[in-house]
């Protein structure tokens, strides 16, 4: 975590701020959900508590935080208790690995009379070389969040929906790790700062030997991999438990699903949770295929740092990482508001309807998806290295 | 270093607590709980190691979707509690004598045999990632393990499905 | 392990974050009055029907064991789709290319013997 205490200090402080944004994140993203459904559905949403009804939010969570806190009476209290503490975890430890900007350098300087010396501060909490593999080994563990709390509740609905939403979830972890091969194969790489570095400059690729350059189209990955996108960003919905495979959660056929048993704040936590899967989705949809924080040609690392050349060398790689942060944020809200566009959109998928999905279309396309990228990527490549 | 050393010593106490937790608790699903602690917790040991690929590996299948299995498993049926946890008798008191000289002598001989645990990992060969060169071994030294391991999946596959149409259980084929 | 105490540290601080709040909502909410009602189990607001163990349809267990196979499998294609820019590099994409097509082949044959056999069948 770093060298010496300042580096600790900040890192520790770098990685409790990512998980609050993600606390954060949710009530902006559910008073979203809730005015832009109201707005497609035809009606108003939430507008009298506030400006626009943002503090409709916090008024929701005081009265969450203030419901009746009780166990239900055959439940396990450890068990029942624990299982929205554990629902955060998979989201944060996710959040955490992917890169939302340019590292930051910073100089040597002096403070409280001694030097502190260069650091190098990367805009996440902690990066590794095999990022992606992380990322799909901490997602899989949201399956123990929907099972302890359907068990924890020992109510016959909530087991069932906790048994319906865990099948269906590891159902599309399938189709959502071939995706990625699709991804892998055309990056060669596991780390997520390496993928969107090699998605800077215009699209170019060597084809048998030749190098085909389009001058006015970025080097993104959407434009290899169309296919595998959209099969990621189907599954990525079915992780996060998002209509159209919201069945786990629907009323009127489970009650709540694994959740019934809940309410108050232990409520709350199962949906940072859930919108935590949204942010954690919708940024490696950002990062695979639509290029990340860089925008080509206008906003790269190399033209924003020269927009910054009056100030002192900290302070300009500082605000560098800050614009190029809000490129890749606005990219990232766009995503999520495609989430939520999607929800009141589309009907809800009947549960064999969806287990024949995962199973019987994602999967085999999936499947052709890799062998076509493995067959296309060892014609193009061989007589030439891209 | 000296966080490492913490580091690294807290981790292993927490995981052989997590570990004897899963073999004397009474309940089942407690046990299954520890377990996948336990799992999440040899990962970390792998992480340590320097085989990254390995840990993540470990949380993706293992902890991710064998002890789902499991606790799944477990979840449904009406479990009650082992009333006793630990049996009486002469013939399982040699039993359980028996395996804690086993564990002891297992123990005793990885300590022998094992280098010092917090120097980093030696340099892999030829240098670079070290999961490109697993890649890389996988597909060319250990190529017909990796297509026999295939078709073994492919038995497995068939043999769960047939055994759950096995004649007179709830799915067997009229 | 200094890349993975971090790691901890956060899931420590998720923890104690999750539980301060718990504490923080129990402090200040309204105290729990059992009665007999309140805690049954919800069903819809009717009196439970059935009792004892659930049973469950084993599609679920098939379910879960053909998804371990499936994801040992993708997880072999992981470090083939990491070295496979290296193996073209050196002249010898053609061959990682059909070793691999062997595994898939078997990988597919499994799929469609399952979708054939009626294992992912779902009512």
């Amino acid at each position: 975590m770093g060298t010496d205490a300042f580096e600790i200090t900040v890192n520790f402080v770098k990685m409790v701020l990512i998980f609050l944004m993600m606390v954060q994140i949710v009530p902006l993203l559910v008073w979203v959900e809730r005015r832009g459904s109201a707005y497609i559905q035809n009606r108003f949403g939430p507008n009298r508590v506030g400006p626009l009804g943002l503090m409709q939010l916090l008024a929701d969570a005081v009265k969450f935080l203030t419901k009746e806190e009780f166990v239900p009476g055959r439940g396990y209290p450890f068990i029942y208790y624990a299982a929205p503490v554990v629902a955060m975890i998979p989201a944060t430890l996710a959040l955490n690995a992917l890169p939302l900007s340019i590292p930051i350098h910073v100089e040597a300087f002096q403070m409280m009379g001694s030097s502190w010396g260069p650091y190098i501060f990367k805009f996440q909490g902690y990066d590794f070389g095999i990022g992606i593999v992380f990322v799909l080994g901490v997602s899989s563990l949201a399956a123990y969040a929907l099972l302890l709390a359907g068990y924890g509740s020992n109510n016959k609905y909530s087991m069932y929906g906790a048994l319906r939403a865990s099948a269906q979830t590891i159902s599309y972890e399938l189709a959502m790790g071939l995706s990625i091969v699709g991804v892998i194969l055309l990056f060669n790489t596991f780390s997520f700062s390496e993928i969107i570095t090699q998605q800077a400059g215009p699209l170019s690729f060597g084809f048998m030997g030749r190098n085909v350059e389009i001058g006015w189209l970025p080097n993104w990955g959407i434009f290899y991999q169309p296919l595998g996108a959209l099969i990621l960003f189907a599954a990525l919905f079915a992780e996060a438990n998002r209509l159209p495979f919201d069945l786990p959660e629907a009323e009127g056929e489970l009650v709540a699903g694994y959740h019934t048993e809940y309410s108050g704040f232990k409520f709350n936590m199962f949906f940072i949770g859930e919108y935590g899967h949204m942010l954690v989705a919708s940024i490696l949809m950002v990062i695979f295929f639509f290029g990340g924080y860089t925008l080509y040609p206008w906003l790269t690392p190399e033209t924003v740092a020269a927009w910054f050349t009056g100030f002192s060398p900290t302070q300009a790689s500082l605000l560098t990482a800050l614009v190029l942060h809000v490129v890749m944020m606005t990219k990232v809200v766009f995503f999520l508001w495609i989430f939520i566009w999607v929800r009141w959109t589309l009907p809800r998928l009947r549960y064999d309807q969806l287990m024949d999905l995962g199973w019987r279309t994602m999967l085999p396309w999936a499947l052709f998806n890799t062998v076509a990228t493995a067959i296309i990527v060892l014609i193009a490549r061989t007589g030439g290295v891209n | 270093m000296l966080w490492e050393a913490i580091g690294f010593y807290s981790l292993a106490l927490f995981l052989l607590f997590f570990a004897f937790k899963t073999i004397t608790v009474p309940n089942p699903i407690h046990a299954a709980l520890y377990l996948v602690l336990t799992m999440i917790g040899v990962a970390a040991v792998f992480f340590h190691l320097g085989a990254e690929f390995i840990a993540g590996v470990q949380m993706i299948v293992y902890a991710g979707a064998v002890m789902v299995l499991f606790v799944m498993v477990l979840m449904l049926f009406d479990l009650r509690a082992e009333i006793r946890s630990f049996s009486r008798g002469l013939f399982s008191g040699a039993l359980k004598v028996m395996s804690a000289a086993m564990l002891a002598g297992l123990a005793l001989g990885a300590a022998n045999s094992s280098v010092a645990i917090l120097e980093a990992p030696a340099a892999p060969l030829g240098g670079g990632d070290i999961t490109r060169q697993l890649g890389i071994m996988l597909y060319t030294k250990y190529l017909y393990a990796f297509e026999i391991l295939g078709i073994l999946l492919l038995v497995v596959a068939v043999g769960v499905v047939s055994v759950s149409r096995i004649k007179g259980g709830t799915h067997a084929r009229h | 392990m200094s890349q993975l105490l971090p790691v901890f540290a956060l899931a420590l601080f998720v923890i104690v974050f999750g539980c301060v709040l718990l504490a923080f909502a129990n402090l200040i909410s309204a105290k729990a009055k059992p009665n007999t009602v309140k805690d049954e189990s919800y069903e819809c607001g009717l009196p439970s029907e059935t009792s004892g163990p659930t049973k469950v349809p084993i599609k679920f267990y098939l379910t879960a064991i053909l998804f371990i196979l499936f994801d040992i499998e993708i997880i072999f294609m992981y470090p083939w789709a990491l070295t496979y820019g290296d193996f073209i590099s050196h002249g010898h994409g053609l061959y990682v290319f059909l070793a691999m097509a062997f595994f898939l082949l078997v990988f597919i044959f499994g799929l469609f013997w399952e979708v054939k056999a009626k294992a992912l069948d779902w009512e």
